[in-house]
């Protein structure tokens, strides 16, 4: 999926040939352009009219295109996949299809994604809908896109492995007329909708936009610390003495650690604390329930879900030594 | 009685209609349309504009639509005015527009460009050469074998 050409000079060019596609694509493929004239005249005493022949001219097809990226602030990218969102317009005067190429190894990239799919929106309600939006296999174009019509196109990217969290990274989405792209003024003959030409307008046919992402990863830091009080005041690990054991998730980065558990086993020799569990200093009742916590006599779970980047969780529990 | 002179007087109407239908085609003054399209081409690094037959045109192309006059009759011919609206999909080009007599309500009423004004829903306003409805050209007299064209460039809209 990568393309061949250099992606730098593909950019200028795009913000070369940007004022151009400004205007709208005007009169439609295939319309007749028909002139005639007419003149009225006296000769002598009578007066008279007189018509010219009709001269046609029809109008061929204009092959331009617009792509714009439309994440406008990067994407954040985690452990699940990313949607880049880019709108595909059709800027010739008929109806056309477009070729999609996506290269993730845009130059400069910290990191380059991973391409899941390319899907266009076809409900087009500009939101992504899995199952229903059309996913496109390789090398199949858009469906026909009218004159002045727009398309949204998704890239779906997912992180490398390799990824860092904070690196970034951009996607960039090119398209190009199905009938053909070039130099502008380049003539496809017969190709054109309604029997005409084809011919390559002021956006080469053939244009692209990137989108970026950022790489949002979370790591954990775990630690655990005991602390002893026995039967008589102090801290010596005898029978009858209370360890507690205090377990601190540490979640650091700019994403989130998904689904995080904290579990432990009741050391052998000892026996768990009934109603001793905490979360963040507030009590979890042991049974397995819509409390994050469960325990038993085998061992504990917190279940703390999604955790943010920057958070710090404190799980506690209680064990008599035998 | 009364039927045949019926049939007399429609024979007599038919033989009046036909060579009304031959004097029109042997007017004195015929026109002659034809357009050409304006492309730039590079010659030896060198841009250079031509004027080709419309075989590819396209939104934004330049038009220059042509109506050649002549008088083939051997009478002189009076008030010769060519009118030629303008067909949908072009637009009057803005170059060369301010020398011609045009009207911006379908005929009604005439006048240079710069004279003329449309309504819009704000009210009215300078027209402009897109505004351009109709061309058209006023000779006081043709003598007996006079010739010309008459132009007007167009862009595809």
């Amino acid at each position: 999926m990568r393309a061949s050409w250099g992606t730098a000079t593909v950019a200028a060019l795009g913000a070369m040939l940007a004022p151009g596609l400004a205007h709208a694509a005007g009169v439609s493929a295939g319309t007749l352009i028909q002139n005639t004239a007419t003149a009225t005249y006296t000769s002598g005493t009578t007066s008279g009219s007189v018509t010219s022949n009709t001269v046609t001219v029809r109008v061929d097809e204009l092959l331009d295109v617009a792509v714009a990226g439309l994440t406008t602030t990067p994407a954040l990218a985690g452990a699940s996949n990313v949607v880049l969102e880019y709108s595909l317009t059709n800027t010739g005067n008929g109806p056309e299809a477009f070729n999609l190429v996506v290269n993730t190894a845009v130059a400069g990239n910290q990191f380059d994604a991973v391409l899941q799919s390319v899907v266009v929106d076809t409900n087009g309600n500009n939101t992504y809908d899995p199952g229903v939006d059309q996913v496109l296999t390789s090398g199949q174009p858009t469906p026909s896109i009218a004159a002045d019509g727009s398309l949204r196109v998704f890239v779906i990217v997912s992180l490398p492995g390799t990824a860092i969290d904070g690196q970034t990274s951009q996607v960039q989405l090119s398209a190009t007329a199905v009938t053909g792209s070039g130099t502008p003024g380049t003539v496809f003959a017969g190709q054109g909708q309604g029997g005409g030409d084809a011919v390559v307008g002021a956006s080469t046919a053939t244009q692209s936009a990137n989108d970026a992402l950022i790489a949002a990863l979370a790591t954990v830091a775990l630690t655990k610390a005991a602390a002893v009080a026995d039967p008589f005041g102090g801290t010596q690990p005898v029978p009858g003495a209370v360890v507690t054991y205090t377990l601190t998730a540490t979640v650091s980065g700019t994403g989130q650690a998904d689904n995080l558990h904290v579990t432990d086993v009741i050391p052998a020799g000892t026996t768990y604390e009934i109603g001793t569990l905490t979360l963040d200093s507030a009590a979890l009742t042991d049974g397995n329930d819509t409390d994050a916590g469960e325990a038993s006599a085998a061992g504990i779970d917190v279940d703390l879900g999604n955790v943010a980047g920057g958070t710090t969780k404190v799980v506690t529990f209680k064990v008599k030594i035998d | 009685m009364n039927k045949l002179l019926i049939a007399a007087v429609s024979g007599l109407l038919a033989s009046m209609a036909a060579p009304a239908v031959s004097a029109q085609a042997a007017q004195p003054v015929e026109l002659k349309g034809d357009v050409k399209v304006v492309k730039v081409v590079v010659e030896n690094g060198q841009e250079k504009r031509v004027l080709i037959d419309p075989k590819v045109v396209v939104p934004g192309d330049k038009l220059i639509f042509s109506t050649a006059y002549r008088n083939t009759g051997v009478e002189a011919v009076k008030d010769f005015v060519v009118t030629n609206p303008i067909p949908a999909g072009v637009a009057l080009a803005p170059q060369g527009a301010d020398k011609l007599e045009v009207s911006v309500d379908g005929g009604k009423t005439w006048g240079r460009l710069a004279a003329l004004k449309v309504n819009n829903a704000a009210g009215p306003r300078a027209a402009e050469a897109g505004d351009v409805t109709h061309v058209r050209w006023v000779l006081p007299m043709l003598a007996p074998g006079a010739s010309g064209t008459l132009t007007y460039n167009a862009l595809v809209r």
